[in-house]
């Protein structure tokens, strides 16, 4: 295993204002803070983590059963059960700072009032921060969430409304349940985003035979996993065609060659979500995979395979 | 808690679709309590399906030799694969997890009671609380006689237990929270320890209500997904005074809950 950030090929990624050490980034939902990963490998390793989304109050979420298990995949149905802005600010930037890591901040609004209230809090802490991830596709939520990518100007609005109170690198996850994220992602970069994160989770459900009854309470979840890896990359590599803004591709990504995949259909970095709750260390060997992927490759710089499959 | 991979010594049956996997892990026997869990991966590397870990409590610590065991029951995907690992493989797991038992010091006597395949982590707390002069007594209850030869297992923790089977096919015919609903006045100091399906629980938890001062521990399962408190998959609702509840997590803030406090919906 390779110590600590030696890396002998170079990993760097810049898109917009935001570098990066290497391309991978833990995913909002499925990281936490990193504190428990920390248990596993240093998470510092990791090109950033993003944290779970916050809300400006804390939120209890939806009611149990909120995950199923389907092929090559799962459902959840949370609802961002988070703990509020606030512990973000007064505890758990302080645990993942401790830990080393670069830090991506989500944050989500269920309303562009809300989201502005959150971003007059986080203003003292920007400094700590590498950007701030705008979850604009959350599906299990009654208001705003996903609903924002159903009117792409919200987006623009919501975004551009962010920019003028915070000075800070912003990114805009989308989501897929509205056809092609292209018409988002315009209005994203309209409103002063540097980049994308490409895909939240794709809506469904499932149902048990025997008791007629859905797999979650909420009856609607987000699949997540390899399963929906294809339509994922697709949504990346379209997007990625047309030269919009960079995209952190996400959706599926399990091993160091579904990471490659994503960046050579264009995606400047790559997000690892339930990966990482199969395998805990899953970013330390993503990373170490994809260096000895450009190594035997002599491949020198990792920028040289970016969107090589366009 | 660690990402770990241990040695298979042995997968027996032990019953219709009951098994007990042994597996060699210094770390497991040292550091777990009982009532704790591991994360089972039921994938060969690489093997994208079934694609989350699956929880098991830990049945049986061997100090001695270095070997915890598992006992579970097929039900799916997942125990199906555990059910053809052979002796000799290694298992890719995370231990131990969760909150584990400890015994009440000012508590003398202890009543188990487990149903179907509840009795796996009780089994271990038993021990626990034997080895620390506790008066225990335990009841079983089971569907029919799949789990006939853990009486075999459970005779070397506690002479003091009743089983009960559906069928009448092993023990007594019948079922244990009757048992306990007839009898238990007779069991007004005790501290119980449950572990079983949801309806079990839930039927104790009324049978206790007219206890006031019982104390009962409750040994919760929910679907997890990554089994250390990320997700949030895992939650169970808690009566938080007053009138209200909160959410908890089952594999970080519990398996063991306050029986009384939880809300079955
Ligand atoms: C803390 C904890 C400790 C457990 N200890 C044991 C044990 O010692 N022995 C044992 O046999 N089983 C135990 N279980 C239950 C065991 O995890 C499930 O039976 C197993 O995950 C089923 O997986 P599968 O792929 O075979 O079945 P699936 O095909 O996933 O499902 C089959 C059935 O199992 C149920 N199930 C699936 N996953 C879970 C889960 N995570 N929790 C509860 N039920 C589930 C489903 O509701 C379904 O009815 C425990 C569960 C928890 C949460
Ligand atoms: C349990 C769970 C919780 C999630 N919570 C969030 C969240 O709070 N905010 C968010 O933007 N995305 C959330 N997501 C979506 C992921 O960040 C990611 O976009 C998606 O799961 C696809 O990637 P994956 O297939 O690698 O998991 C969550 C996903 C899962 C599985
Ligand atoms: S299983 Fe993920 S929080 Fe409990």
């Amino acid at each position: 295993m390779t110590d600590k950030n030696t890396y002998e090929t170079d990993l760097s990624v810049k898109f917009g204002k935001i570098s990066l050490k290497n391309p991978v980034i833990s995913c909002s939902g499925t990281f936490a803070g990193g504190l428990q990963y920390s248990r596993f490998f240093d998470i510092s390793k990791l090109g950033a983590v993003t944290t779970k989304s916050f809300s400006l109050k804390k939120k209890d979420g939806n009611p149990s059963p909120r995950i199923w298990e389907t092929a090559s995949g799962m459902l959840n149905s949370i609802g961002l059960q988070n703990e509020g802005i606030d512990f973000f600010i007064s505890t758990q930037l302080e645990e993942i700072r401790n830990l080393g890591a670069e830090i991506i901040l989500s944050i989500f609004g269920e309303s562009a009032e809300e989201f502005k209230k959150i971003a007059l809090k986080i203003k003292p802490v920007l400094k700590h921060l590498k950007a701030i991830e705008l979850n604009y596709s959350c599906p299990n939520v009654k208001a705003g969430g996903m609903a924002f990518c159903g009117v792409p100007e919200n987006i623009r609005t919501i975004t551009s409304e962010i920019k003028s109170i915070i000075d800070i690198p912003l990114i805009a996850k989308l989501s897929p349940n509205f056809g092609p994220v292209t018409e988002c992602a315009i209005q994203a970069k309209k409103g002063g985003a540097d980049a994308v994160s490409v895909i939240n989770t794709v809506t469904g459900t499932a149902f048990d035979i025997d008791t007629y009854k859905p797999r979650l309470a909420n009856i609607v979840g987000g699949l997540s996993g390899p399963a929906i890896k294809p339509a994922a990359l697709l949504q990346v590599y379209q997007l990625a065609k047309g030269k919009i803004i960079p995209i952190i591709g996400m959706g599926g990504i399990y091993s160091w060659q579904d990471a490659v995949e994503f960046l050579i259909a264009g995606a400047a970095a790559v997000g690892i979500g339930t990966v990482n709750f199969s395998q805990p260390d899953a970013g330390e060997k993503i990373i170490a995979g994809i260096s000895e992927y450009l190594i035997s490759k002599n491949i020198n710089s990792i920028n040289d395979i970016i969107g090589k499959a366009l | 808690m660690k990402l770990l991979n241990g040695e298979i010594l042995a997968n027996k049956k032990y019953g219709e679709n009951l098994y007990k996997l042994e597996v060699f892990s210094p770390y497991i026997c040292r550091n777990c309590l009982p009532g704790q869990f591991i994360n089972i991966k039921c994938a060969y590397e690489g093997m994208l399906d079934p694609l989350l870990r699956r929880p098991f409590s830990i049945y049986e610590i061997d100090k001695k030799f270095n070997v915890f065991s598992v006992l579970y029951m097929v039900k799916g995907k997942g125990t199906d694969f555990m059910a053809r690992l052979v002796k000799g493989g290694m298992l890719d797991f995370i231990g131990p997890l969760g909150i584990g038992f400890k015994a009440d010091e000012e508590i003398k006597n202890y009543l188990l009671l487990g149903g179907g395949i509840g009795i796996a982590p009780l089994s271990l707390i038993a021990k626990e609380l034997m080895e620390t002069g506790k008066n225990i007594f335990f009841l079983a209850g089971f569907k029919d006689e799949a789990f006939f030869l853990w009486e075999r297992d459970l005779i070397k923790i506690a002479r003091n237990y009743k089983i009960f089977t559906e069928n009448g096919s092993f023990g007594q015919k019948g079922i244990p929270s009757v048992y306990l609903k007839e009898n238990m006045h007779l069991y007004k100091n005790y501290k119980l320890v449950v572990c079983g399906p949801k309806e079990m629980l839930k039927n104790i938890q009324g049978i206790l209500r007219d206890f006031p001062g019982i104390v009962a521990d409750a040994l919760m399962e929910e679907r997890m997904a990554c089994g250390i408190g990320v997700c949030m998959g895992c939650i169970i609702k808690i009566k938080k005074s007053p009138g209200g509840f909160e959410y908890k997590k089952v594999c970080t803030d519990g398996p063991i809950f306050n029986l009384m406090e939880v809300i079955f919906d």
